[in-house]
């Protein structure tokens, strides 16, 4: 099989190189017989990197450990599901994944109607596989994935146990979509500037674009906070660790991107700003890539580093460069004749969400920047992320929640005090609430905020000038519904460790647990020992929870699975910490409202989902554009 | 002209300001050196937060699950440390090579320890 995936991978890569030469012949030399084959071998491209995948999967699920990859990531006695999922456990796989990715996507965009005038597709498709070459050539060449053994072992060193979990499955692929989506913005920019197209009509095909990539990246950061949440060690959901916050940094650029991207068509400053954000944003995702890989940073979700930092180190700095100078050579073509200064609010809340990233990124290399300039490595914890970002995002909140009132027009502003009324009150409410729990000032403005956007926004909901509109109130409510319960997690949050014996009752919070005991289970290569316990609230069973460790024959490490029970008002996590004979060591901690965070994620997908299937001005998959 | 490039001036000035206002409060209680293991042997006991990072010694580690207390010794191929910890066992510990902890310098070179964070530079690699 390894050998079928190494000649596909060639073969993709061979092909690649004759979509783009084909491509730039048909441009250069206006011979349009070519484009043909250029889409062609784009597209044949494309069928090689899904037949090396395939032939990847095959040789996981065939047990095929002549392949070293295969044999490092994989066992016989796993789990179908994980086999397949193994394919992105490490690092090559990765890269297999996502220019997978990226190539069906550049297959996608070449195949698209509204591409096909003037050769556009042929053009984004020069810039497409140019990046999907460079993935190609990193798979062959620097980390081989189709390496073989010379003594092929009897079964694989297994998947780490932390990784066999639907966090796995989910989280890196939602992930790799969401950062090969901000190609095609890039792509679209990329070519309009060198194009010389002075009208700015590429910056009217990018919005679906970073709608979609958003969509996914959010998912990705979501599915992978929950997975940190489920897993123990990870220090929850969100832990300002280098790795979360690499995938942060492109978010926050590009949800300040989707916010100047409502600027009206005239606005003066509306394409520079698109500009830097497009190239900001794909270069934060290669950078993101740089920071998980290279090892420069220490990070709980450390990856094996190695010689791929460097090259993405290098690919970062090209990047970079290139934008920069194909920004200030085509600045012409940036600069708009309109002087429309309307949308103050958009601006300002993009800065802020710039604000925000440049702080965490600061933050996040702090380490490497004293270890360079002052001989030794100084690093931030969770609260200095904290204490920076938490009085920038109540202020992004607060725009946010006044983001219904400003887009009225000045003859309904005389409504004003009406329309404030409600929204005011309800956050007046929830922040003395709050108060009255004896929480911090952040907390109520934080819970405050929220009821008042709530507020704000209810009107909207119901209804909604257009159906993008409706989306984009959708998401900014599903913002508030993760804010409520961020907080809500963050400020209330009770911890005991306790030893018991069986047939002792905890009381914690308004719950009775009952203990009743350990039980053991024997599989052929591990052993697991589980402890449920019955959750009691006034006097009647609500349901139980379990947690349990399971040691594996030939791992040091034993794998510990929490129990979480959840419910709207808060979770209860427990970890079975030890144990002598059958008296147990319990860590039972309680974390406030964790589940409106998952809640309010769904809400904001729904929410993408509906500004990005119908569109305002762009259908996707119809009309193309002038 | 001159002056509304000023006010431009000032406008992006602005963020920058308040960014570092933010960052500068937040420094305090946040930032914290990675000692080494030598350089903690030469140090006056203090209530100061120290992190350290070291090599966990092979066998030296003591876990009793009915406090819990987890006693470990750290070493930096030069000098060894003695470091006990309040708290459960984590699952990867006894795989971990490097391991950063975070707390105080008690009495002779003994070290409490508040936070534990472990390295497995082979973490996502498999065992090999």
């Amino acid at each position: 099989m390894s050998y079928v995936g190494m000649i596909s991978l060639y073969l993709a890569g061979v092909s690649t190189l004759l979509a783009i030469v084909l491509s730039t012949k048909t441009l250069r030399a206006k011979r349009d017989s070519l484009a043909k084959w250029a889409h062609r071998f784009g597209a044949v491209s494309t069928f090689f990197i899904v037949l090396a995948t395939m032939s990847l999967i095959v040789a996981f699920l065939r047990n095929d450990f002549s392949i070293a990859y295969v044999s490092r990531h994989s066992a016989r006695n796993l789990p179908v599901l994980y086999k397949v999922s193994a394919l992105w456990a490490g690092q090559s796989g990765s890269l297999l994944l996502w220019v997978l990715i990226m190539s069906c996507m550049t297959a996608t965009v070449q195949k698209m109607k509204r591409y096909q005038e003037n050769h556009l597709y042929l053009r984004l498709g020069i810039v497409m596989h140019l990046v999907c070459l460079l993935f190609l050539v990193l798979l062959l060449f620097v980390t081989p994935v189709f390496e073989r053994l010379v003594d092929i072992p009897y079964s694989g060193s297994g998947l780490n146990p932390m990784l066999q979990s639907l966090g796995m499955v989910f989280h890196p692929p939602l992930l790799f979509l969401g950062f090969s989506g901000f190609l095609v913005p890039f792509a679209l920019a990329v070519v309009g500037l060198c194009t010389g197209d002075t009208q700015g009509t590429w910056l009217k095909q990018v919005r679906p674009w970073v709608l979609f990539a958003w969509l996914f990246l959010t998912a990705g950061i979501v599915t992978g906070g929950q997975w940190a949440y489920n897993e123990l060690g990870w220090g929850g959901y969100w832990a300002w660790d280098p790795v979360e916050n690499s995938s942060f940094f492109p978010w926050l650029t590009s949800t300040a991107l989707l916010h100047i991207l409502l600027l009206p068509e005239h606005h003066r400053s509306k394409r520079v700003w698109s500009y830097t954000l497009i190239a900001l944003t794909y270069a934060l995702t290669i950078f993101a890539t740089f920071l998980t890989r290279s090892g420069i940073l220490d990070s709980v979700h450390a990856f094996a580093g190695g010689v791929l930092g460097q090259v993405f180190f290098a690919v970062l700095v090209l990047l970079a460069t290139f934008s920069l100078t194909l920004g200030v050579s085509k600045r012409h073509a940036l600069r708009t004749a309109g002087s429309e200064t309307t949308g103050a609010t958009l601006v300002v809340g993009s800065v802020l969400l710039l604000m925000l990233c440049a702080g965490v990124l600061f933050g996040t290399l702090f380490p490497v920047i004293t270890r360079t300039f002052a001989g030794r490595e100084v690093v931030l914890d969770a609260s200095f992320f904290n204490q920076l970002s938490v009085p920038l995002f109540l202020v992004i909140f607060f725009l946010m929640g006044i983001a219904p009132l400003v887009r009225e027009k000045a003859s309904d502003r005389k409504v004003l005090p009406r329309t404030l009324a409600l929204p005011v009150l309800l956050g007046i409410a929830a922040a003395a609430y709050t108060y009255s729990l004896q929480s911090g000032l952040a907390a109520c403005l934080a819970f405050g905020l929220a009821a008042f956007g709530f507020g704000t926004h209810l009107r909207d909901l119901f209804f909604p000038r257009s159906r993008r509109h409706w989306g984009g109130v959708l998401v900014h409510l599903g913002v508030l519904i993760v804010l409520i319960g961020v907080a809500g997690s963050s400020v209330f949050i009770d911890d005991v460790l306790v030893s018991v014996e069986p047939g002792q009752e905890i009381t914690f919070g308004d719950y009775v647990l009952e203990y009743q005991g350990l039980r053991a289970r024997y599989g052929s290569d591990q052993y697991t020992v589980t402890t449920t316990l019955a959750i009691m609230e006034n006097g009647t069973e609500v349901g139980e929870i379990t947690s349990e460790k399971t040691f594996w024959e030939g791992r040091h490490q034993p794998s510990t699975q929490v129990g979480i029970f959840s419910t709207i008002k808060e979770d209860l996590y427990l970890n079975l910490a030890g144990w002598e004979n059958q008296t147990a060591q319990l860590h039972l901690q309680r974390f406030a409202l964790v589940s409106w965070i998952w809640v309010g994620s769904w809400v904001m997908y729904a929410g993408a989902l509906v500004a990005l299937l119908k569109g305002g001005q762009v259908k996707l998959w119809s009309r193309p554009i002038r | 002209m001159a002056r509304k490039k000023l006010r431009i001036l000032l406008l992006s000035l602005l963020p920058l300001f308040v960014l570092g206002f933010l960052a500068f409060r937040a420094f305090e209680n946040s930032a914290a050196y990675y000692y080494t293991i030598s350089e903690v042997q030469g140090k006056d006991v203090s209530e100061q937060k120290l992190r350290v990072k070291g090599q966990l010694v092979e066998d030296s580690v003591v876990y009793d699950a009915s406090i819990p207390l987890l006693e470990f010794r750290l070493t930096d191929g030069n000098s060894y440390m003695k470091a006990s910890y309040r708290g459960v066992l984590p699952d990867n510990f006894h795989h971990s090579e490097e391991v950063i902890v975070e707390g105080t310098l008690h009495s002779q070179g003994e070290f409490t320890v508040s936070k534990l964070m472990l390295q497995c530079p082979s973490k996502y690699e498999g065992e090999e």
